[in-house]
């Protein structure tokens, strides 16, 4: 079963909500990317996205295009990243995506990307430019390889009359985008965002997790009835680079948010 | 031509499902009022009255005499505000009053978009932002100014490589988050569908008043048009009508900067990798990576990593032929327009008409070529100045 999936149906059981924070790969090196990858996993963290750097992050706000930008000016690319998530595989088992632009998969070849992924144990893609209509060049690969990464469906406030149609047939989670435009704008939900993620439950048959401009569990306090967990990015970022890396501060920071999350 | 919202395998919406019904409605808004009589009898209108249009077909006699080839320039550097670009807006911008939009927002490289949308917005009373790179505002310091005076704010980009790809990333992230009362006019005939295309219907004028100035003087169609390639505005607009005429050659022209070997140029063509930017699929600089490369090009407008998709589709089929000139070569070229046809032309246009002296050593003098004159050097000056200024102007 796929790593997320089975997260997933661990956290229903047990009627707990997810927690998932984005790391750009490379930052601040390789080395300390598999260290933070693994003390998040210690912490308790349900999914870890993996930033693959690309030069146009237009989906992204300042602080991951910053941080984008340093890890390619660290000589990031999308091979050493495979190769330090084959050397965590070894030893950890923390469920992983990549989050990624659709021209590093182009450029990679996305039958030889498919097949890298699944060897290496990346269990879920999120490409935030491409959109359900331009999915299937990259979803008939994954469908005939064996152990292929899930292809993460995103929703926006706007969605409306889509949310069905991409819905259909998504598995792992859906990711709920809590506002307009791009990621790390500071709690700014959309007005509608409770009626936005009702109608998302509604329909939906995987779990609701959302992001973008989530730092607390406070910000999202009054709205985890209609959630099933939630994902922080910019924020995560910042708070790394503030402490240098520190693994302990990840780890409670990650504790934290958890025992916020489960309170009632 | 057009299937599923591509060309070929060219186009398509790479963009975030934030903005998927965004381009659904401007789809539906665009067809509708392409079909309304109304719609394009007040963009004639504007075209005639504000614009200028229609522009002259011009005979270049000497230039004709020296190379032995008739050489017609299609002059949209007397268009207002200097160039082509203003064609486009004035669609674009019809459009988005039409859809009860109240601000709009643009990129520009050269800052001929720029300054075309900083009008446009004056004349119809709508808030416009405009994003800039930081090296393009440099260099292209009069237009920065000519917006301002316009009523424009002209935001500079410091991201990347700090010329029109990254502007190009801000307006998008801006769209994105300001779609419900913003519209995006995009100036090249790039970015997601529909936009190349609604860029090419905008700029189709270029042709059509070409076709009929042509036949009034020539009775006949030309033997080839040429006109300058970055996303392809100019280019697309003089090929639209000539698509289906498969005895005109059609020749875009893309700068090769320092030259195509030293990896410092701005021909998408010349690698012939295709990749995903600005919400389409198109040929794209990259590297090993799959990171977009850097551009070079001295002229701002044509400093683009990628180009248009219909261009991509129309190079694929052996339809329309993509050719490159260096930097030196377009400014020689330049300073030749100045002294035997005194007009200064934008250095993008000077692309155009460097290749054209080549092509024209090919043809017999009987043999019609038209050569798109996108826009006008004013803004140019000081560049044209610096790269002159050890050479001296011969």
């Amino acid at each position: 079963m796929n790593r997320i999936e089975e997260r997933m149906k661990q956290l229903q059981d047990r009627n707990e909500k997810a927690f998932i924070t984005y790391m750009t790969a490379g930052l601040p090196d390789m080395e300390r990317t598999k260290d933070l990858i693994r003390a998040q996993a210690e912490a308790g963290i349900d999914v870890i996205e993996l930033g693959v750097p690309f030069s146009d992050p237009t989906a992204d706000g300042p602080v991951i295009q910053d941080a984008s930008y340093r890890s390619i000016m660290n000589g990031t690319n999308l091979k050493k990243i495979f190769t330090a998530v084959e050397e965590v595989r070894q030893d950890c088992q923390v469920p992983m995506l990549f989050m990624m632009y659709f021209n590093t998969i182009l450029h990679y070849g996305v039958k030889a990307f498919v097949e890298r992924c699944a060897a290496v144990g990346i269990d879920g893609l999120i490409v935030p430019d491409l959109p359900k209509e331009e999915q299937d060049e990259l979803t008939e690969v994954l469908e005939r390889v064996e152990n292929a990464p899930i292809l993460i469906q995103l929703v926006a406030p706007v969605s409306a009359d889509r949310i069905p149609m991409i819905l259909e047939g998504a598995r792992g989670f859906v990711y709920c985008v809590s506002a307009m435009g791009v990621t790390g704008q500071a709690a700014n939900f959309h007005r509608n965002v409770r009626s936005y993620l009702e109608s998302v439950k509604a329909v939906s048959k995987i779990p609701v997790m959302m992001g973008f401009g989530i730092r607390t569990a406070d910000d999202v306090a009054q709205l985890k009835d209609t959630l099933d967990g939630c994902i922080v990015g910019s924020y995560f970022i910042q708070l790394m680079e503030e402490c240098g890396y520190d693994l302990e501060v990840a780890k409670d920071y990650i504790r934290t948010f958890k025992a916020g999350l489960a309170e009632e | 031509m057009m299937k599923n919202k591509k060309y070929g395998e060219y186009g398509g919406q790479y963009v975030a499902e934030s903005l998927m019904n965004t381009l659904k409605e401007l789809e539906k808004a665009y067809r509708e009022a392409i079909a309304d009589p109304k719609f394009i009898e007040e963009y004639h209108y504007y075209l005639k009255e504000y614009v200028g249009r229609e522009t002259p077909l011009y005979y270049a006699a000497n230039l004709s005499r020296k190379y032995g080839t008739k050489i017609y320039l299609k002059r949209e550097d007397l268009n207002h505000t200097g160039a082509h670009k203003i064609n486009n807006v004035i669609g674009q911008i019809l459009l988005a009053k039409r859809m009860g939009k109240t601000k709009v927002i643009a990129e520009t490289g050269a800052g001929q978009h720029g300054v075309a949308t900083a009008t446009g917005a004056a004349l119809f009373g709508m808030e416009c932002t405009v994003y800039m790179g930081e090296e393009d505002m440099a260099r292209q310091a009069l237009n920065v100014f000519r917006m301002e005076m316009l009523g424009t704010e002209v935001k500079c980009v410091k991201t990347g490589s700090r010329t029109l790809k990254d502007a190009t990333n801000e307006a998008i992230r801006t769209w994105a988050k300001t779609a419900e009362d913003t519209f995006y006019i995009i100036g090249s005939a790039v970015g997601p569908h529909p936009y190349p295309e609604m860029v090419k219907e905008f700029q189709r004028v270029i042709s059509v008043e070409t076709k009929k100035q042509i036949m009034e003087k020539e009775g006949r169609l030309p033997d080839c048009v040429i006109a300058c390639v970055g996303g392809g505005s100019n280019s697309i607009g003089m090929f639209a009508e000539f698509i289906d005429e498969k005895d005109v050659e059609l020749i875009g022209v893309e700068a090769a900067g320092c030259g195509i070997e030293t990896g410092k140029h701005a021909s998408a063509f010349s690698v012939g990798q295709a990749g995903v930017l600005h919400g389409m699929r198109s040929y794209l600089l990259q590297d090993d990576d799959g990171n977009v490369q850097i551009a070079h090009s001295i002229s701002a407008g044509l400093d683009y990593p990628g180009v248009g998709p219909e261009h991509a589709y129309l190079h694929d089929t052996g339809r329309a032929q993509y050719v490159s000139v260096t930097d030196d070569e377009a400014m020689e070229a330049l300073l030749e327009l100045c002294k035997e046809e005194g007009i200064i032309p934008a250095i993008e246009s000077a692309h155009a008409y460097a290749y054209a002296i080549k092509k024209a050593k090919t043809m017999t003098p009987d043999q019609i070529m038209v050569i798109s004159l996108s826009g006008r050097g004013d803004k140019d000056v000081n560049t044209i100045a610096d790269y002159f200024k050890d050479r001296g102007y011969k």
